[in-house]
């Protein structure tokens, strides 16, 4: 019996028990109403005891539940090797591109300062240099491979991650997020970062604005009157 | 009236080699005095201290960026005339909008090249 028909049963019954003359009541009447009443605390208790009981296994489930999945997520893993092996894959991209675009900007600052009076002489330095220049972009292949890796990770742990979320419905909270010193700091400086895909506006836009914009500054009230001359 | 090819540059920026390169594209224009800073604050400094006939600043570097030591300079009585172009990967528009509005002379986006280096530095200063 649902718990809020057996709180509706123990009030008729008290409400039963309380009309009752109880100055010329017979013993009998007064047993048959308390046993009313204790049947129905019963049934009350039991249903009372059952639903917390259900309560306290759906509790235990999905413990048990986030739990499992807490694991499947494997945090461990990704905190101890995904995350740091990243980081270290982008570190030595930077150092790789570092090192290969110090060779080619001094080889090439070589040639432009090569002398050239000796034709022969330049031109076998000249191809020397071009060697190792073209040697040296030979990073791009493990800077791509490593980036490769470096995605690889970063969409393992999405999947992971979206997979909890979806599992547990997990939901964004609404709270607004308190801005921190460097977001505010990113905000107010229009620290935006390169856009990926190229510029967000063209050169030749950037251009066109400030083409826009010099005569106006730049005129004078005579030339303004020229224009409605 | 000619540009001074001789005139002293300060080129800012935080990535050495951008100030390398940048550096190489003076050079090959036809300037080589050039003078260099890794941030605003260590440009201010050197601004106030030397006359430069033009910077070439990025925007995004610590602890102070290109658009503040903009604003800095233009607010400077000693240094608000000396011309100033930025030269960044920020690209938005409101980027371009506020540099301009901060006094910004000119705005190349990189990556950019010599031909365009050498064009907005004669939008600015003449034609050299």
């Amino acid at each position: 019996m649902p718990a809020a028909n057996v709180a509706a049963q123990v009030r008729t019954s008290l409400a039963s028990l309380k009309a009752s003359d109880l100055q010329d009541a017979q013993i009998m009447e007064v047993l048959k109403l308390a046993h009313q009443l204790t049947d129905t605390m019963k049934l009350f208790f039991s249903s009372l005891d059952q639903s917390i009981c259900q309560e306290f296994n759906y509790i235990a489930d999905y413990i048990s539940r986030t739990r499992d999945e807490i694991a499947a997520l494997r945090p461990n893993d990704i905190k101890t090797s995904r995350i740091p092996s990243a980081g270290q894959e982008l570190e030595a991209v930077v150092g790789d591109t570092e090192r290969a675009t110090e060779t080619i900007m001094s080889e090439a600052e070589a040639v432009l300062c090569d002398d050239e009076a000796d034709y022969d002489a330049y031109r076998a330095n000249v191809e020397a240099r071009m060697m190792t220049i073209i040697e040296a972009c030979s990073f791009q292949d493990l800077a791509g491979q490593r980036v490769s890796k470096v995605v690889t990770s970063l969409r393992h742990v999405e999947n992971r991650v979206s997979r909890f979320a979806e599992v547990m419905g997990v939901r964004d909270a609404d709270q607004v997020v308190e801005e921190t010193a460097e977001d505010k700091r990113n905000r107010e400086q229009l620290l935006n970062g390169p856009a990926i895909g190229g510029p967000e506006t063209s050169q030749d836009d950037i251009d066109a604005m400030f083409a826009d914009a010099a005569p106006a500054s730049d005129l004078d009230q005579g030339s303004i009157d020229s224009l409605f001359d | 009236m000619a540009v001074d090819m001789t005139m002293p540059i300060l080129v800012v920026d935080d990535y050495k080699t951008m100030i390398r390169i940048i550096r190489n594209l003076l050079k090959q224009i036809g300037f080589e005095n050039v003078d260099e800073a890794a941030d605003g604050q260590e440009a201010y400094a050197k601004m106030q201290e030397n006359k430069y006939g033009l910077v070439i600043s990025d925007w995004n570097m610590e602890p102070m960026t290109g658009y503040e030591l903009l604003q800095k300079v233009r607010a400077d009585e000693s240094m608000k005339a000396t011309p100033f172009i930025m030269v960044t990967a920020e690209s938005k528009t409101e980027n371009v909008v506020a540099a301009k509005r901060a006094g910004v002379n000119n705005y190349i986006v990189k990556p950019f090249n010599a031909g365009t280096l050498k064009s907005k530095m004669s939008a600015v200063l003449g034609d050299f």
